[in-house]
């Protein structure tokens, strides 16, 4: 993005706000703050893009994601790398999947009405305007009618379905499941983004996942960084935090980070740590901060994200197409659930390296095996699920005792599925099967994995029990507030990106009104 | 420094080339007269030194800045950095850099350090530090005596000419320079910083030089790289690009060459290059795909040990079974992989780092073999490893010895496995056109890109491609 005439800041000079982290949580309330006039500089460990340098191709796009190693352990170790965590002006923005689902009443009381997980000390009704608004900034395209929600409307016409979604349609009905073209920040027509240049229309080249090279897909970078740049806000990219300085009082004073091997450091009145539910648990564990509770790195969650695949009789081409063109909440709450909670459904196409990825590990092909059926690629298509995941004592994010090239040490990840994921597992192993089999599939599998890493400093009322209060503000440092997954009490089916944008105009919103 | 030539665009590797301790980067001149085809030589001077005299910047840190500001502004792809003597340890210094993701440092793939100054502290004499600190200030006799005497004692023969570059070079040196480098920089400890860094290194030494020599090369800087390559040059002291800049030229070239025979890749099929070569591929993307089609990408960097490549060569065999007179060496990719790349961002934490990994399970494993059959994995038949392999897959190969990766670590390690050879075998132009894939035409370069407009079930644009193996399953 555009950063050559950006309004710059002395590090001498001690700026209202360091923002630490430039993706779904730091990017929106960087330009809250802007726009309410206040000095902002957001740092970000990555490097500065144009859309136009995006390469449609797995390996050759790496560099999207985070790549400082990480540790999986437990019993069901989560993938990270390409997985998740992205890296760079705009985060991990720049490489989802921009499925835009917004979260249930139910699971925001879960533990209320389940008796498990945990209860959000936020309701829905604080969230929908900030949705609402949000949908119209991002020009969300989604249905006219929306099954579950029926005053809900999209600001642009929902994106075409592809194969994959077609074909789940035809299955889904058969079962008398109800599914609807899926919300997407993605532009299905050309749109007038304010401050920054015309996002154009979507042209269904499937890589999403690889950075959108015409700006449809809506990506930070395109969408509220340039307001903030215009606003007056200040990016630093390439810029690692790694300290932070405090008074005697105990609130911070500074922000320590090194760019291009050299160490700054920036004076600043307030901090917001918006770098992700494992580099913020990190840093805060390795400074020794903001952890009276004890909570921090605890309570880690990874949605059961459980796909189905099929191999049909016709092409089906999925990388063609954005890649989730059908969803259904139908499955927000099973009747016949034997689990709490429940999970979101969505059609898939998956781009070739990251689907064999998944076969040589998921389906455990190897052979001659393999090599034939990477010879039906076109011929594949995949459902997969969005589904709750418990917060539990023994899912943890702890500091390993390897140092990696920031001189921190890596973090290790404990993460084992309960009984409660297991059986939401099998629930939406059998459902997806189902609709593949009424859709005439052959050849069906199912590949177990995880997605997004959720948890670790969460919200609450209670400093004892929580990291930050409802408005992501440090129970222990006055000064310092967490936006980004990590403040999750609970994992929610909804995919998170939207939910945590809201979060982060809430967050401003508090912040201005303190 | 010298400029980049400007017809460089169909060289494959940029060396990159940091002098010594008085000298600049005209230093090269003869080695580069020398390379081989394919390499660009970027002699850069140092702050301090040469035509960058007037520069400030004395810190280790620092002069490892302006290289990779330079590095960065030319955007080399692949490339390697040379370092003699002081320039060597600045080298190190910016290559974990480099390894550990720098912005604009990607494609680092090789070091040659020429008697290199270790991370660590140099070895040298505090009387000779003392004593050379001051050979640039004061009277320009004083300064021009020194400056013969330093050329002197650190080579063994130079033609009359290359003494007078090299004594020039010493005078045009910035005197503050010359002594922070004396007094702090071969002080400083990057040793612990720089650590081992994943990549395979060319280590010369004078077989005549002093502190510097063949010795302290093993001992001080070959524990900081994967793997060394080592040659003492006979005859031979401290000057090593100009007193011997023939051998020097002809040992980078043959460290940088790809591998001459072994098995052919398979070739991109007439129609599927036309459609990476039409409109619908972005160029940065054709270039990138062609690059991976070449049969250099199948390089061999002997990083593995041959008995251990020979087992990783039988596994892969059995993973991914290819046709022989066309085949993708995945061994060599997936070795390049673990030897350059920046990770993938995570691992196991059941298993050690992967290239660790890697290097026990195939011990691990041709220790099995042997325990069971007497006879290493690679000598089994095809019926024999595939049964050792599912009983690793499933999670039942039990440790030949204790010490040796345990039946759960086999497992994963046996599943990453998996997943490195189907991303380089599927990201293969071949493979992509055997599948019939269409996505590599996703955009080309317009301002809107052109996509796809037909992608329902069963639809098909006019120009996509279809399977080789057939239209059904």
């Amino acid at each position: 993005m555009k950063l050559d005439t950006m309004r710059r800041n002395g590090l001498g000079e001690v700026v209202d706000a360091v923002v630490i982290g430039t993706g779904a949580g730091g990017a929106p309330l960087l330009a809250r703050l802007a726009a309410a006039g206040l000095r902002v500089v957001a740092l970000e460990a990555g490097r500065n893009r144009e859309p136009e340098e995006y390469l449609t191709d797995e390996a050759l796009s790496a560099d999207l994601y985070w790549r400082g190693e990480r540790l999986a352990g437990g019993e069901t170790p989560q993938a990270f790398g390409a997985n998740n965590s992205g890296i760079g002006i705009g985060g991990s923005t720049l490489h989802w999947g921009a499925f835009v689902p917004r979260v249930d009443a139910r699971d925001l009381r879960l533990r209320q009405d389940s008796g498990q997980g945990r209860d959000w000390p936020i309701k829905l009704d604080e969230l929908q305007p900030l949705y609402v608004e949000l949908e119209a900034f991002l020009g969300v395209s989604g249905p006219a009618h929306y099954p579950w929600h029926p005053a809900r409307h999209y600001p642009l016409p929902a994106l075409p379905r592809n194969a994959p979604a077609q074909a789940m349609a035809m299955g889904a009905a058969r079962l008398g499941v109800v599914t609807c073209d899926a919300p997407a920040a993605v532009v299905s027509q050309d749109f007038a983004q304010a401050d920054g240049p015309t996002r154009l229309a979507c042209v269904h080249c499937g890589y999403c996942h690889q950075g959108c090279r015409n700006r449809a897909k809506v990506s930070m970078d395109t969408t509220f960084l340039p307001l903030a740049v215009a606003r007056g806000a200040e990016i630093r990219p390439g810029c690692f935090a790694h300290g932070l300085e405090r008074d005697s009082q105990g609130r911070i004073t500074a922000v320590l980070y090194r760019q291009d091997g050299r160490e700054y450091r920036q004076l600043c009145a307030a901090v917001f740590l918006c770098a992700g539910a494992v580099e913020t648990p990190r840093l805060l564990l390795h400074l020794g901060l903001g952890n009276r509770s004890g909570q921090v790195g605890r309570n880690y969650m990874a949605h059961v994200a459980t796909q189905v695949w099929g191999t049909f009789a016709e092409e089906m081409r999925g990388n063609k197409g954005w890649p989730s063109s059908l969803m259904s909440e139908a499955m927000i709450r099973p009747e016949d659930a034997d689990f709490a909670g429940g999970y979101l459904l969505q059609s898939l196409g998956v781009v070739p390296q990251t689907w064999a990825d998944g076969v040589a590990r998921g389906r455990g092909l190897w052979g001659q095996a393999l090599v034939d059926y990477i010879d039906r690629y076109n011929f594949t298509a995949g459902i997969g699920i969005n589904g709750e995941c418990l917060p539990y004592e023994h899912n943890r994010l702890t500091l390993s005792d390897e140092i990696d090239e920031t001189g921190l040490p890596k973090p290790h990840i404990a993460f084992s599925y309960g009984e409660n994921e297991r059986r939401l597992q099998a629930h939406a192993t059998r459902l997806m099967t189902g609709i593949w089999q009424q859709a005439g599939a052959t050849d069906i599998w199912a590949l177990p994995r995880s997605a997004h890493t959720i948890g670790t400093c969460r919200m609450g009322t209670d400093p004892d029990d929580a990291v930050v209060n409802p408005f992501g503000r440090s129970f222990d440092i006055d000064n310092l507030w967490i936006c980004d997954n990590s403040v999750f009490p609970s994992s929610l089916a909804a995919n998170p990106a939207l939910t945590i944008m809201a979060l982060s105009l809430r967050t401003a919103a508090a912040f201005l009104d303190r | 420094m010298h400029e980049p030539k400007p017809s460089q665009s169909t060289a494959a590797l940029s060396l990159f080339c940091l002098h010594c301790l008085g000298g600049s980067a005209r230093e090269w001149q003869g080695v580069e007269r020398e390379l081989g085809a394919g390499i660009r030589l970027v002699g850069i001077d140092l702050p301090g030194f040469g035509s960058a005299a007037g520069l400030p910047g004395y810190s280790v840190a620092a002069m490892a800045e302006h290289v990779a500001a330079q590095v960065r502004a030319a955007a080399p792809g692949r490339w390697m950095l040379a370092g003699h003597s002081m320039g060597a340890k600045v080298a190190t210094v910016l290559a974990r850099q480099a390894v550990a993701g720098g912005v604009g440092l990607e494609g680092l793939c090789g070091l040659v350090l020429l008697a290199g100054s270790p991370p660590g502290p140099e070895p040298m004499s505090e009387e000779r530090r003392a004593d050379m600190t001051g050979w640039l200030d004061g009277a320009a006799a004083h300064r021009a005596t020194k400056a013969r005497a330093f050329v002197a004692a650190n080579a063994v023969t130079l033609t009359p000419e290359a003494r007078a570059a090299a004594e020039a070079d010493v005078l045009r040196a910035n005197p503050a320079a010359w002594r922070a480098w004396l007094q702090s920089g071969s002080r400083e400890d990057w040793a612990e910083r720089v650590g081992v860094l994943p990549l395979p290194a060319l280590i010369l030494a004078g077989a005549e030089d002093g502190d510097l020599g063949p010795e302290a090369q093993r001992r001080l800087m070959a524990p900081h790289v994967l793997t060394a390559e080592h040659h003492d040059l006979p005859h031979a002291r401290h000057l090593l690009p100009i007193e011997a800049a023939g051998t020097v030229a002809r040992l980078i070239t043959h460290f940088a060459a790809p591998p001459r025979g072994g098995p052919r890749p398979p070739t991109v099929p007439a129609h599927y290059r036309a459609l990476l070569e039409s409109s619908r591929t972005s160029k940065a993307l054709r270039d990138a795909l062609l690059a991976r089609a070449a049969p250099q990408a199948d390089a061999r960097r002997a990083w593995l040990p041959a008995d251990a490549y020979a087992v990783l060569d039988a596994v892969l065999d059995r993973v991914i079974p290819q046709d022989p007179h066309a085949r993708i060496d995945l061994a060599a990719r997936i070795e390049r992989s673990l030897a350059e790349d920046a990770g993938d961002g995570w691992r196991f934490a059941d298993l050690p780092p992967d290239a660790e990994a890697m290097r026990q399970a195939l011990h691990s494993l041709d220790a099995l073999s042997r325990q069971l059959h007497q006879k290493g994995f690679a000598h089994l038949t095809d019926a024999g490893r595939d049964a050792l392999l599912h009983r690793v897959a499933d999670g039942q190969a039990a440790p030949a010895s204790p010490g040796l990766l345990d039946a759960g670590q086999m497992a994963l390690w046996f599943q990453d496995l998996r997943a490195m050879a189907v991303k380089h075998y599927v990201g293969h132009p071949a493979t992509l056109a055997r599948m019939g894939y269409s996505g590599v035409a996703s955009g080309g370069d317009g301002p809107r890109k052109s996509g796809f407009t037909r992608f329902g079930i069963g639809e098909r644009e006019a120009w996509e491609p279809v399977a080789l193996a057939g239209e059904t399953p």
